[in-house]
């Protein structure tokens, strides 16, 4: 990158403080890249299937460790939704030899706590420690994961919670948003689930947690990371020693979703509201499917970066909204691309037409190469980037194993990224952005937003 | 926007201080960030710290002008003139500084607080050159529109409505608490701005705000990551060194009375569903003694799920799934330089009154009285994992933000490896005395969020 393109200025007004300048200086272009390489990692594998990776990383004396078990709201029933999030709340209640209270004053002792997280795909419990912590760290987390009490004195108050919770997000416009997307996206599976109902989480059991955590959490399913600064020996000797007795478990089973082709349309009113939370999407590759590289950075120009199209021209040029973003969403063999915007009210309309437009252009007319080149350095500089934290590194592994990829997909990626050509983008826009197949969610004012969909409506039309 | 930005002269730079000359006391600290500060002769505040841990770097530049002391009649304007900096400057025109960081694979971002406006780039290492001449034209002057401004405070309207009006709990208790709190106007605004104030806002403003501000002896520059620091000072010279400094105004005086009656107030939300309670004390000056002490302090209350607020209120009672809490809702308790809160809030439900969530939190307080060292041996090992988070925080960015806050406010980037050993000097005796001084009841302000949607 040598030199950027220069804008001629539409209006000519004012340059306060000092006269037009005829010649810009161009900027510095910068020295010879640092090589990156990706940080090293130890495997290891125990006989009952659980594997294990230690990364040295960094100079902080910290490390974190996350025990990752390959689970979650995938598999729960239509009727079962958040109890997945409620067995890692239970779990979080204590272990044969230690409760809650316990564990939590144990862990601020190394500087940290215990989080236990639970996502569509992967429960994680996980810690963050000063580096002299790290083996007792994995003793903690092997026994919270391996031996959970699931006390029934605790259930009612995390149940309460879950249903507090539940509350508050159903009233956020942008939950709200998600929820119908998803529902459209994926009918029949769990990933089309985001809310239960206040009553199904007060149906719950301790009995019914207890059959999720057997039928899904075991060895096989779960894999350990430690990222950091640390002694791997004694890192390494405590994951032997504290995980080689666990039962093996379930295998790894993800039932497959299949994403729904439908242009539907759903309006969630919200009287009054000053903005529309809009959410446009369709069907997209996962990661196992070899155009999935070029896909991201097609979705990178497009939307999903801030110099990208759709975002110079919403944001930057016309003022209609703070932070709109693409994103390609993945999942088990299945992934979804949208274009996520808070736009005002009355320019809801509008907005969706420069949707439309920024979609069109891209498949009418391949990218210049400058601009492509552009958004492939910056796709490179945000992978390294990716692999410049513990977590970072965490989520990077966790990404190649979770969609059963090997280790060159990491490292062959920046070039990958650069391998793209410019007639690459413009075939994946025509085949994955159609704008008329696009699922729409307006969650807004819809006595403001009726008056405007005809605009979107003629924008459908535009192939 | 400098008349003068023609005008070069050649620099001296000044080598002041380096870490290394730090004496150690009491229990030495495990771990030393390295320091290299100086000043160009315009006045400009220099920070270099090497960290060769990936093939990064980052560039950030600290501009002493936060939202707090914004023209009386702009308020929001601070923060609408961050926004502004990325419009257009000499060589740069609007969208180009972005493109620019983002086609050289970088990232970017700014930030308004209370006592800073901060520009930063996290680059590839060999793309330093390229951000430093890209900050420094922008420090040398802007070049915008009346047609950008128009653009950015719809972009900015935008912002406050996704943030604040269209959102349930929006603003609170970050936004509105120090306008219930504090007393002086210049803490006490609408940081974020009335819309009416953010439309008013002309050229002209833009213009009288950078003369005012944006000058090289308001701002502190931190460069950290993978560099070598006989290149970088090389280039920092010949981009900014020839930037002219600016007559400063006389710093308003942002000072609190002290406050010696309990204040309670409602704020109705008609997004929300579920009632929430804010609670904040005014905190001690900073880096004194009190005021280490009120660190220790907030861990042992309400940071991580040991702390008393914590095993109360959640783990207990059951009145709320979490408590949040902290010092400088904005940042952390390093990054300011004026009077500042200490606060706790959460959301319960309706059965739950507030009288019992406060009785909750005055026995806690309570529990203080009789604190022992290792209580806060326990509070400085918290501390000390948490500072570390600091430093790694987004890509090294928080070393350089704590950097560059500590050479903009105290001239003093190598406090950034001392701060363990003053939360070392800290007593019983010392938690005791602050606890009775600032968690006095009638120190604290409560604001009591009342939810106006229907529930489920």
């Amino acid at each position: 990158m040598n030199r950027i393109k220069l804008y001629i200025l539409t209006l000519p007004v004012l340059l306060f403080g000092f006269h037009a300048q005829a010649q810009k200086q161009t900027p510095p272009a910068g020295g010879t890249p640092v090589e990156f390489k990706l940080p090293q990692r130890k495997t290891k594998s125990l006989d009952n299937g659980l594997t294990a990776n230690l990364v040295q990383y960094g100079t902080v004396p910290k490390v974190h460790v996350s025990v990752i078990v390959k689970t979650g709201n995938i598999h729960e029933g239509p009727d079962e939704i958040w109890l997945a999030d409620l067995t890692g709340r239970l779990m979080q209640e204590g272990t044969s030899s230690m409760d809650a209270t316990a564990i939590a004053r144990k862990v601020a002792a190394m500087g940290g706590e215990v989080n236990i997280s639970t996502g569509p795909n992967t429960m994680t419990i996980s810690g963050s420690v000063l580096s002299e912590y790290g083996a007792d760290l994995v003793r903690v987390l092997a026994d919270i994961v391996m031996n959970p009490l699931f006390p029934e004195s605790e259930i009612d108050r995390l149940k309460n919670d879950l249903k507090r919770q539940l509350t508050v997000q159903k009233s956020v416009p942008q939950a709200q948003a998600i929820e119908k997307f998803r529902a459209i996206m994926y009918k029949d599976h769990p990933y089309g689930r985001i809310f239960p109902t206040t009553e199904m989480i007060d149906g719950f059991t301790t009995e019914q947690v207890k059959a999720f955590y057997a039928k899904n959490v075991g060895a096989r399913r779960t894999v350990v990371y430690a990222v950091g600064k640390f002694d791997e020996s004694a890192v390494d000797k405590a994951i032997e020693e504290s995980f080689s007795s666990w039962k093996e478990g379930p295998e790894v089973h993800y039932p497959v979703a299949k994403a729904e082709n439908t242009n539907e349309v759903a309006i969630i009113d919200r009287p009054g509201a000053p903005q529309t939370t809009i959410i446009l999407g369709l069907p997209a590759l996962d990661p196992s499917h070899p155009d999935y590289t070029s896909l991201g950075v097609a979705n990178s120009l497009l939307g999903g970066s801030f110099g990208s199209r759709i975002t110079s021209n919403i944001r930057e040029d016309k003022g209609y909204t703070y932070s709109p973003r693409s994103v390609i969403n993945t999942g088990f063999r299945s992934a979804l691309w949208y274009e996520l915007a808070d736009v005002t009210t009355e320019h809801t309309g509008a907005a969706l037409q420069e949707i439309a437009k920024e979609i069109k252009r891209l498949q009418e007319e391949p990218p210049g190469e400058d601009e492509l080149k552009g958004i492939q350095n910056y796709e490179a500089g945000v992978f390294v980037l990716q692999n410049s934290t513990p977590q970072g590194i965490i989520a990077q592994l966790n990404f190649i194993d979770f969609h059963g990829l090997d280790e060159t997909y990491l490292e062959n990626r920046v070039k990958n990224i650069h391998a793209v050509t410019p007639e690459k983008i413009q075939e994946l826009a025509q085949k994955h952005f159609r704008y008329e197949d696009m699922a729409l969610v307006l969650v807004g004012d819809k006595q403001q937003l009726d008056k405007q969909m005809n605009a979107h409506n003629e924008s459908r039309k535009t192939r | 926007m400098h008349l003068t930005k023609h005008l070069s002269r050649i620099g001296l730079v000044i080598t002041v201080l380096l870490a290394s000359s730090c004496s150690r006391q009491e229990e030495p600290s495990t771990f030393k960030v390295p320091v290299d500060y100086y000043k160009l002769d315009n006045g400009l505040k220099v920070v270099l710290s090497e960290n060769k841990e990936s093939p990064t770097v980052v560039v950030a530049v600290y501009y002493n002008i936060g939202f707090r002391i914004e023209p009386k009649n702009r308020t929001g304007f601070a923060h609408l003139f961050e926004h502004m900096m990325f419009q257009g400057s000499e060589n740069l025109g609007k969208m180009e500084f972005i493109k620019l960081v983002q086609t050289n694979g970088g990232v970017l971002n700014g930030s308004t607080r209370f006592d800073f406006t901060n520009y930063f780039e996290i680059m590839p290492a060999h793309k330093l050159e390229t951000a430093l001449w890209a900050e420094a034209d922008r420090m040398r002057g802007l070049d915008i529109t009346q047609e950008n401004l128009t653009n950015q405070q719809g972009v900015v309207k935008n912002e406050v409505k996704v943030n604040v009006l269209n959102q349930p709990y929006g603003g609170f208790p970050w936004l509105d608490m120090p306008q219930y709190a504090n007393e002086n106007w210049y803490n006490a605004h609408n940081f974020y701005g009335d819309l009416a104030d953010l439309d008013s806002a002309k050229l002209e403003d833009v213009e009288s705000f950078f003369k005012t501000f944006y000058a090289p002896n308001n701002a502190a520059l931190a460069i950290v990551g993978n560099f070598d620091p006989a290149q970088a000072k090389e280039w920092v010279e010949k981009y900014f060194g020839n930037i002219p400094s600016a007559e400063l105004p006389p710093a308003p005086d942002i000072s609190e009375p002290r406050q010696t009656e309990e204040k309670r107030f409602t704020k109705k939300d008609n997004l929300a569903n579920k009632p929430a309670i804010a609670v904040a004390y005014k905190m001690p000056d900073r880096n004194t003694p009190e005021y280490y002490a009120m660190g220790l302090i907030d861990q042992l209350l309400v940071q991580g799920n040991d702390s008393k607020l914590y095993q109360r209120i959640v783990q207990d009672k059951g009145y709320a799934g979490n408590v949040s809490g902290g010092i400088n809702y904005l940042g952390n308790m390093f990054n300011y330089n004026g009077p500042m809160l200490w606060m706790t809030n959460l959301i319960h439900d309706d059965n739950v009154s507030t009288d019992s969530i406060l009785y909750e939190l005055d026995q806690a307080i309570a529990e203080l009285d009789t604190i022992d060292q290792q209580a806060l041996d326990h509070a400085i090992v918290k501390m000390r994992s948490n500072l570390y988070d600091n430093l790694s925080q987004l890509y090294s960015f928080g070393t350089a933000d704590l950097l560059a806050s500590f050479a903009l406010f105290d001239d003093d980037p190598a406090r950034i490896n001392t701060l363990e050993d003053e939360f070392r000097k800290i007593t019983p005796e010392i938690v005791r005395n602050t606890v009775k001084e600032y968690l006095r009841p009638t120190n604290r302000t409560i604001l009591i969020l009342e939810p106006g949607a229907a529930g489920m």
